[in-house]
């Protein structure tokens, strides 16, 4: 799965990811952080309302993934597909915490989540990450721009604020929890040929092309 | 960390308090909540469905009112952000068993921070027609590890008071039984498969349950309450402990006219 702060780069190499897999005709199942329609019409209520405090912004979030992964993520594993997932518990660790959320409640709130096999971290530099968001994104959201914390005023400026405090805490997570370091700022191609190789060594590709395998078998 | 017995109205509490522990909450505090700022009273009514909870809540609420305090109420699935998903979500039936325990917690901690802290900055008594013990029994009781539970609820407010309406499942059966003419397809536990027949299910499930409040019970000091006595029974037991927490000279109280119909 991939992790990074938004504007790393990381949806669009696991997106790539995922190509090189579909083609090669693995048997894989994508999965995006806050994707499950449960609780969405809460999330969507809570967020227009600004009724959401940490806390329960973070318990929606993890409510949402349960659903995920009770339904979908660990039925999925058991029955021998390859998951790719975009954003996974470590979003909920650096963000909530970054919200002054308790590092110790976060972490036994997702003691439920099975612990990846790899855990890509894309980091790039602040200034780079929030340009690529502010260029494409004029607007930002009151949540997203961790407006909800009184950073600052300017939506802009506390974005950067958020994304900063996220960042910093990401860092932390890096050897305790194994994370491959990615740097974003290397061209698109040369990242991802460095991906689909750590992968392939990382992970016995074999096991998910069950079909042609299978057939010969028989 | 504020001592009950600092609380802002500074009123004296009695040494009956369920707690005795100076924290006001089980071991983390909330984010953004300064539990000093927090004055007025938790009070906590337990029970199944049944028990007789809501008619106690409704008689206290009156009484403490005509003594001159302001009540405000809680209860399981009452929050602006999530009752109606959960509702929704029971209809379905095809929650799974986390998922549905953190939809309930957030139900509990919007409830928490919107509703009883507000309450207690402003000097209320706050009645709980259940907490998150329910949440935590119920869970336990699906297979759920305790000590995530007790995690999860880790940033809760301790109550003052706890009491614990307890009765027979087959006399709650029967209450409900009367009431409703039906019994609710969670509160009989059909998810867990452990009987076709409706009133077996309810039974083993309520038994399950139970264990797991007498375990809540020695860990946070409930105060159990024989809930088959009459409702003047119940009623009486619980004004006396509540009128000595609060500091209540006068403990007579004759239901008004629009309640009259619950005293029995």
């Amino acid at each position: 799965m991939v992790e990074g702060i938004d504007g790393s780069g990381k949806s669009t190499q696991l997106y790539l990811l995922k190509r090189w897999l579909e083609i090669g005709g693995y048997r894989l199942h994508f999965t995006e952080w806050n994707s499950s329609p449960l609780v969405k019409s809460a999330t969507k209520r809570g967020k227009q309302r600004r009724l959401l405090t940490p806390t329960t912004f973070s318990l929606l979030h993890a409510a949402d993934f349960a659903d995920r992964c009770e339904r979908q993520i660990l039925p999925l594993l058991h029955s021998g597909y390859l998951v790719l997932a975009d954003r996974y518990i470590y979003t909920a660790f650096a963000r909530d915490v970054a919200r002054n959320c308790s590092p110790r409640w976060l972490r036994n709130l997702y003691r439920f989540a099975p612990v990846p096999d790899i855990t890509f971290y894309f980091r790039a530099p602040l200034d780079v990450a929030v340009n690529r968001i502010m260029s494409g994104r004029p607007k930002l959201k009151h949540y997203e721009a961790g407006m909800d914390m009184n950073l600052s005023l300017d939506p802009a400026e506390s974005f950067r604020i958020f994304q900063g405090r996220i960042l910093a805490q990401y860092d932390e997570m890096i050897g305790a929890d194994n994370f491959v370091v990615m740097d974003g700022t290397l061209p698109v191609n040369k990242l991802q040929k460095h991906m689909r190789q750590f992968v392939k060594t990382r992970i016995d590709l074999s096991r998910f092309a069950p079909k042609k395998a299978a057939r010969r078998a028989r | 960390m504020s001592p009950r017995s600092k609380g802002k109205n500074g009123r004296g509490k009695s040494d009956i308090s369920s707690t005795g522990t100076a924290s006001r909450n089980y071991g983390l505090p909330l984010p953004g909540i300064n539990e000093e700022e927090l004055g007025g009273s938790l009070i906590v009514i337990e029970g199944m469905d049944g028990s007789g909870r809501s008619t106690q809540i409704a008689l206290l609420t009156e009484w403490l009112e005509s003594e001159g305090f302001a009540v405000e109420t809680m209860g399981l699935r009452r929050s602006g952000l999530v009752a109606k998903d959960i509702d929704a979500l029971l209809a379905e039936n095809t929650i799974t068993k986390m998922t549905l325990t953190l939809m309930y917690a957030t139900d509990f901690y919007d409830q928490l921070e919107h509703r009883i802290i507000p309450a207690l900055r402003s000097d209320f008594v706050v009645l709980a027609d259940r907490y998150f013990y329910t949440l935590i029994a119920r869970a336990a009781a699906r297979g759920i590890e305790r000590d995530y539970l007790h995690g999860l609820y880790e940033m809760a407010l301790r109550p003052d008071l706890t009491f614990w309406l307890n009765v027979r499942p087959e006399a709650a059966f029967e209450r409900e039984f009367r009431k409703s003419h039906t019994i609710s397809y969670w509160e009989s536990g059909r998810d867990l498969s452990l009987s076709d027949d409706l009133f077996q299910s309810f039974i083993m499930y309520q038994a399950k349950i139970k264990k797991e409040f007498e375990t809540l019970s020695e860990r946070n000091g409930f105060l159990a309450m024989d809930g088959e006595a009459s409702v003047a029974a119940v009623n009486t037991e619980l004004r006396k402990r509540i009128a000595a927490h609060l500091g209540i000279q006068r403990t007579h109280y004759r239901p008004s006219a629009a309640l009259a119909s619950l005293w029995r």
